[in-house]
């Protein structure tokens, strides 16, 4: 019997929509609550938001078997409303062209930009409704596979979407301390954005595989996988330990330092924040174990 | 959706392609892939027979477009009822295998040959043949064949020529087997009425993997009214897990578990004895040793509990006289113990205190139809030829009661090696990984002056032979007329083809025919293949026409239930055997233990049993590409061993082993299972291909020839093939 | 309208693989890909040792998780209750694999599509038997209409209390166990 359908091209797919999305959340916060010290933060979101998500679905297309070979198949993608995929397909197609839209308005890009810029609140408000369907539709997405007992569980879209502000803020702070060196001071203001979103997803991460123990034979075999069999080391030193509580203690000494931290570290704590969100995906999609059926 | 469709596209086709042209292709596109699938090809459906294993079932085989595609049974089949099993829908495919010879071959190196045509190679056979018949007489000159269908063409071929040197699988296979029950009951191979017996006990016979289609329908059935099976094996078959009761066996005890049997029934009174009076010769000769086999004696010797042995006996005896201890094939009663010619006479004895001869659900004699002939007049037959063969079957000093025309198929090479034998011919069979040792088999066949091969693919035999002239594969080729199918009725079946030969080869009969006038014997093949089956067919009164359209024909004929008869000297079932009491030999069932016993005290120390898997045919199937598939998906090539004994030489499930014996060395991952007797380790016996041109197979897994020495059975000649000790020790990497 | 179904008698079952390249034959397989596993489950020590072969292959689920998660309605119910991919339709997107409690569908990679056990409908619909179901040898396998209790599917689910794998996952599956 085929073991896991799904690969690393849906992780990777998970892993860039969701960030994608954490992105542009990030992005409309900065330029809603704080206009003018967080700029660049802002710009920084919008700017990556979009390609991420795209790439993500580029990934997905490439997963796609037929679809990728004779495209015009994918005309029917979003045909039953009762696959997360059709609704995947849906949200997806209203968030890319807003996301892009979002980055052209925010930084002017070309008249569509200057035009849009007039438009920015309404896009700013139809994007994150949108943002927050991608990062919760890809735990969803999962969610609903009762093929695999550990994913088939409501905790697993608030875990998405947790996942998904604390990359998506990631990625942001990394594009916007390269392009603007003097903002490191004020990104440790978001610093304790990092510090609550690492703390709801351990939380819910802790929830998930604690509940799993217990919930049935098969989530307690791919929780086991986790924290004790072949995939431990992954989890215990990808996930919790560079992945959520080195970047969880640097945020926190970032956020007091207030700017005082060098770059390099700054910018490390976050790519071990996408590295985690990164392996997390991977590692729930990987320990997947299907009902004993004899 | 329509939206996002296009928005995906872009990344893919590029934002030039316009979504008209898209959707325009795509219908294109769907209509192309319709038509590669709804269009009708043309389908075809030829009856002919299954050569996938020695059974022959009766398949009728479907072709599409031209190619081969599948197969269903024929229902009115006596050897497969409709079935076909697991081997007989993959080897279908074996037609297209790249593998194949695909024209005669001539070796001109080790491992390399060089295609030459059927005339070059009729010619240098003839000439070298007659050179080495002037120089070391014809009875250097042997053939050896798995015989069946067109065995009386071959034999014809080799009396022909003046030698009985016909060998064939017998001593690697079944010759105790037969010859137990020929002695016992003056029938080689009873049958087994399965389909009304109430309680059949198994002794080493797992028809489960060791197929016999037809045996498992009839059990289906009977298992559904009621029928119990008890399944006595050193391992749990999968006989076993269809059956009622497995009865875990020290390998090689058999014979003192059948004596307790006969004990307790004796004892207790619970035999026939109507029957015994009326049809047996030497039951108080037997019932004054029996004594001594009490089921405390046979609890020692068989590790089974006392208990369930008095249980089976009573079991067996309630059930009388649709009762019966099945006739055996391979295991344990086939060529496998040195007291396996002891226990088949003792299931047959016993099968008589059942009284189960010629009743519902006993044993009977299936009735058998009578082929017509070649005219004499026309094509002259062959001499008769009466004397022993070369390795001593039928003499009277060596293997007085070995059948000629079967013979010993590991002396083949001891022959060789000792001169006696200079000349081979090899048909349907692959002794080189088939027989024990074979290390001492390519010691022996190398030293032929010539070895032609009749196979289909370079197997290990074929790749030492000087020529290989290959025969069409069996759904490109007629053969004789054959009778196989009979069981409770009559039957006559046909093999045809089913498509063209692919490649420039022949049916053998062909081959024969253009073969035998360049080895000086032509007068006796001046008839085509299709004159020989006419003439077969004429006093059934059923025309060659009918029979190809039919494929298997039912004459009626009917096995009913009646008075026993047995063919053995006395006419009646000899528990005490007459030839073998003018042999010297014990004339009644009496113990003897097996030839080698593993020391119980030593941790390393295994007797080595083996068998067959149902997905595979010996040691030939191995190298198909679906069959091959099932054993790697179910990881199912590894040796069985019991967890304590593993656990003792630290070994875990799926690690490596490493097995040697006095010949050999191999390696094999285990399978720790409690489902194996803890005296032996359990090898499935159809890996350890070394033949390099089979690409599959090759060097896949172990044979348990590779551990077998080169026995001879003192009484009948066989190899003994679960005689070896093995040490088992974890790999060390 | 008949409602098909499978009841598989496992106590029969020899673990022969016969229905399984039967399947492959019918549906035009490559060696690796297939509609049937069989699985052995060992259980206990001897001399209460048993195992058991189980056959496997897709449910046909009355309430089938595949067809839910279908995107593009590919796979769907026939009128007979047949589950069915429709290979024109199918995008490859192996959501269904990952839905499937049972594990019961394969890609066909040089398709691209995902397929599975078809319940030989081509066959069925033309009055005849599945494949795996003519072939095996130790007639494992009943085929027949579920909404007719008078059919031997139907009376040898009532004599011998088969039930499908996993009820409690909801699926309502069509194939039958009959287990040791
Ligand atoms: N699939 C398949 N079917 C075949 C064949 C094939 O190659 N493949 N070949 C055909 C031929 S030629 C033959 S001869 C038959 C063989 O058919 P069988 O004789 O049924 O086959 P085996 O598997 O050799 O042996 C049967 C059993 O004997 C057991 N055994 C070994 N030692 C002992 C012992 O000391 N005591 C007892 N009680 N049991 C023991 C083995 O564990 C095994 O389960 O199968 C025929 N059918
Ligand atoms: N390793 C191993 N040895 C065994 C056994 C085993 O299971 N494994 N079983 C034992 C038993 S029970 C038996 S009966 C014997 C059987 O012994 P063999 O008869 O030697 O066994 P097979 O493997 O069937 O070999 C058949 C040969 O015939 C060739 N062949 C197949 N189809 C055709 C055809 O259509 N025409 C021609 N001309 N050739 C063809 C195959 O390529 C192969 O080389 O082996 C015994 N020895
Ligand atoms: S038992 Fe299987 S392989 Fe042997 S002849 Fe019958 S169908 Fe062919
Ligand atoms: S068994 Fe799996 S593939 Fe078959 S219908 Fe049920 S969910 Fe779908
Ligand atoms: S792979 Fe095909 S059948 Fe399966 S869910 Fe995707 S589109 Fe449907
Ligand atoms: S019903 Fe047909 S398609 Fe399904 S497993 Fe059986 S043979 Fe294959
Ligand atoms: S054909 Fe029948 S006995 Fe053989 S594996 Fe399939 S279901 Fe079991
Ligand atoms: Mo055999």
């Amino acid at each position: 019997m085929p073991e896991s359908a799904w690969g690393w091209l849906i992780v990777v797919y998970l892993f860039l929509a969701g960030s994608g999305s954490g992105a542009f959340l990030a992005a409309v916060y900065c330029d809603l609550l704080a206009p003018d010290w967080s700029k660049s933060l802002a710009r920084a979101g919008s700017l990556v938001s979009g390609p991420l998500v795209t790439i993500g679905t580029i990934c997905l297309v490439l997963d796609l078997e037929a679809g990728l070979w004779e495209p015009w198949r994918q005309i029917y993608l979003a045909k039953n409303l009762s696959s997360m995929i059709a609704w995947g397909v849906i949200i997806l197609s209203g968030f890319i062209p807003v996301a892009l839209l979002y980055a052209a308005a925010l930084n002017e890009i070309t008249f569509v930009g200057k035009i849009a810029r007039k438009y920015i609140r309404i896009i700013e408000y139809v994007g994150s409704a949108l943002a927050v369907a991608t990062a919760t539709y890809t735990g969803v997405l999962i969610a609903v596979v009762n093929g695999v007992p550990f994913w088939n569980t409501p905790v697993m879209p608030v875990l998405f979407l947790a996942s998904a502000i604390s990359t998506g803020l990631a990625a942001a702070m990394i594009v916007a301390a390269i392009i603007d060196a003097s903002t490191i001071k004020t990104l440790s203001n978001f610093a304790l954005g990092h510090v609550i979103f690492l703390a709801i997803e351990a939380l819910v991460l802790m929830l998930l595989v604690f509940m799993s123990l217990t919930r049935s034979t098969e989530a307690a075999i791919s929780a086991n996988m986790l924290i004790s069999g072949v995939l431990s080391p992954y989890f215990w030193v990808l996930v919790v330990l560079l992945g959520i509580l080195i970047p969880f203690i640097l945020s926190i000494v970032e956020y007091y330092e207030y700017g005082e931290m060098p770059k390099s570290l700054v910018i490390g704590s976050d790519l071990l924040v996408l590295m985690g969100g990164m392996s997390l995906r991977a590692l729930i999609i990987f320990s997947a174990s299907p009902p004993q059926i004899i | 959706m329509k939206k996002f469709g296009m928005t995906r596209r872009k990344f893919l086709a590029g934002a030039a392609v316009g979504s008209a042209s898209l959707v325009a292709s795509s219908y294109m596109s769907f209509d192309a892939w319709a038509a590669t699938d709804t269009v009708a090809e043309d389908v075809k459906v030829t009856p002919t027979l299954c050569d996938a294993c020695g059974n022959w079932c009766a398949i009728n085989v479907y072709t599409k477009g031209g190619r081969i595609w599948k197969a269903t049974g024929n229902p009115i089949a006596g050897l497969n009822k409709g079935k076909v099993c697991v081997k007989g829908h993959a080897m279908l495919h074996d037609v297209y295998n790249k593998d194949r010879i695909k024209t005669p071959l001539k070796r001109v190196g080790a491992n390399r040959f060089e295609p030459i045509t059927w005339e070059q190679a009729y010619r240098e056979i003839g000439s070298k043949l007659k050179d080495i018949i002037a120089r070391d007489g014809v009875q250097s000159v042997f053939l050896v064949q798995y015989p069946e269908g067109n065995e009386d063409l071959t034999n014809r071929f080799m009396n022909a020529l003046g030698s009985n040197n016909v060998f064939s699988h017998a001593s690697t296979c079944f010759l105790p087997r037969n010859i137990g029950w020929w002695l016992t009951t003056g029938a080689p191979k009873p049958e087994q009425d399965l389909e009304n017996s109430r309680h059949v006990v198994f002794i080493g016979r797992n028809p489960a993997a060791g197929l016999q289609l037809r045996m498992l329908v009839d059990m289906a059935k009977a298992k559904d009214k009621g029928a119990k099976y008890v399944v006595v094996d050193p391992r749990f078959s999968e006989m076993a897990a269809i059956g009622h009761q497995w009865i875990q066996i020290k390998p090689g005890t058999d014979l003192a578990l059948l004596l307790a049997l006969a004990n307790v029934m004796i004892k207790e009174n619970i035999y026939q004895k109507d029957f015994i009076e009326k049809y047996s010769v030497g039951f108080d000769e037997w019932a004054s040793k029996i004594d001594y086999y009490t089921p405390k004696w046979a609890s020692e010797k068989t590790t089974i509990p006392e208990k369930v042995i008095v249980k089976l006996a009573h079991d067996m005896a309630e059930a009388a006289p649709s009762s019966i201890i099945h006739r055996g094939y391979h295991g344990a009663m086939g060529t496998q113990y040195k007291n396996s010619l002891q226990l088949v006479r003792a299931a047959g004895c016993i099968n008589g205190l059942l009284g189960s001869y010629n009743q519902k659900g006993g044993m009977f004699n299936a009735p058998k139809v009578k082929l017509g002939k070649l005219a004499p007049e026309k094509y002259p037959g062959v001499p008769e030829l009466d004397m022993p063969m070369s390795d001593g079957s039928g003499d009277p000093d060596k293997y007085p009661i070995t059948p000629v025309g079967l013979g010993i198929t590991q002396a083949i090479p001891e022959l060789a090696l000792a001169g006696k034998l200079k000349a081979g011919f090899v048909y349907h069979n692959n002794p080189l990984r088939t027989c024990p040792n074979p290390a001492r088999m390519i010691e022996g066949y190398r030293k032929l002056d010539l070895l032609v091969s009749f196979d289909y693919v370079l197997s290990e035999t074929a790749s030492l032979a000087h020529y290989i002239l290959p025969e069409s594969y069996y759904l490109e080729r007629d053969d004789v007329v054959h009778t196989n199918h009979c069981y409770t009725s009559k039957q006559v079946a046909i093999r045809q083809a089913v498509i063209k030969p692919l490649y420039d080869t022949k049916p053998m009969v062909q081959i024969l025919t253009e073969l035998a006038p360049h080895c000086g014997v032509g007068e006796y093949f001046g008839f085509t293949l299709e004159e020989y089956n006419r003439a077969a067919l004429a006093p059934l009164n059923i025309s060659l026409e009918k029979m190809k359209k039919e494929g298997v024909i039912d004459l009626g004929g009917e096995w009913k239930p009646g008075e026993p008869k047995f063919s053995t000297p006395s006419g009646k079932l000899e528990i005490a055997s007459s030839i073998l009491q003018d042999l010297n030999l014990p004339a009644v069932p009496v113990w003897e233990e097996p030839l080698v016993s593993p020391n119980s005290k030593d941790p390393y120390e295994f007797r080595l049993i083996h068998g067959k898997q149902a997905h595979l045919t010996h040691a030939r199937s191995i190298n198909q590409k679906y069959l091959k598939e099932i054993t790697t998906l179910n990881d199912i090539a590894r040796v069985w061993i019991h967890p304590e004994r593993a656990k003792a030489l630290g070994i875990k499930d799926g690690e490596c082993m490493t097995i040697s014996s006095s010949v050999g060395k191999g390696r094999a991952r285990a399978k720790v299972t409690e489902g194996i007797h803890r005296d032996c380790v359990f090898l499935p016996s159809g890996y350890g291909v070394f033949a390099k041109n089979l690409e599959k197979a090759f060097g896949f897994g172990t044979s348990y020839n590779d551990f077998l020495p080169t026995y001879f059975d003192p009484v009948l000649g066989h190899v003994m093939a679960n005689e070896i000790i093995v040490r088992v020790e974890k790999t060390q990497s | 309208m008949p409602r098909f179904g499978i009841a598989i008698d496992a106590t029969k079952c020899i673990g022969c693989h016969s229905c399984r390249v039967a399947c492959q034959n019918q549906n035009g397989l490559e060696f690796t890909e297939t509609f049937n596993w069989i699985k052995d489950k060992e259980r206990g020590k001897y001399p209460s040792y048993d195992k058991e072969y189980v056959p496997l292959q897709c449910n046909h689920c009355g309430n089938a998780p595949c067809e839910r998660v279908c995107p593009t309605g590919a796979t769907y119910t026939t009128p007979e209750g047949v589950v069915l991919v429709n290979k024109k339709t199918c995008v490859g997107c192996k959501y269904c694999m990952e839905a499937c409690p049972y594990k019961m569908r394969i890609i066909l990679h040089k398709a691209g599509i995902v397929v599975k056990c078809r319940l030989c409908i081509e066959m069925v619909r033309e009055g005849g038997t599945p494949a795996c179901v003519t072939t095996c040898p130790t007639q494992v396998r009943i085929f027949g209409d579920l909404d007719d209790p008078n059919s031997e599917i139907s009376r040898f689910i009532a004599e011998s209390g088969a039930e499908p794998l996993r009820k409690d996952l909801g699926t309502l599956p069509h194939i039958y166990y009959k287990r040791s």
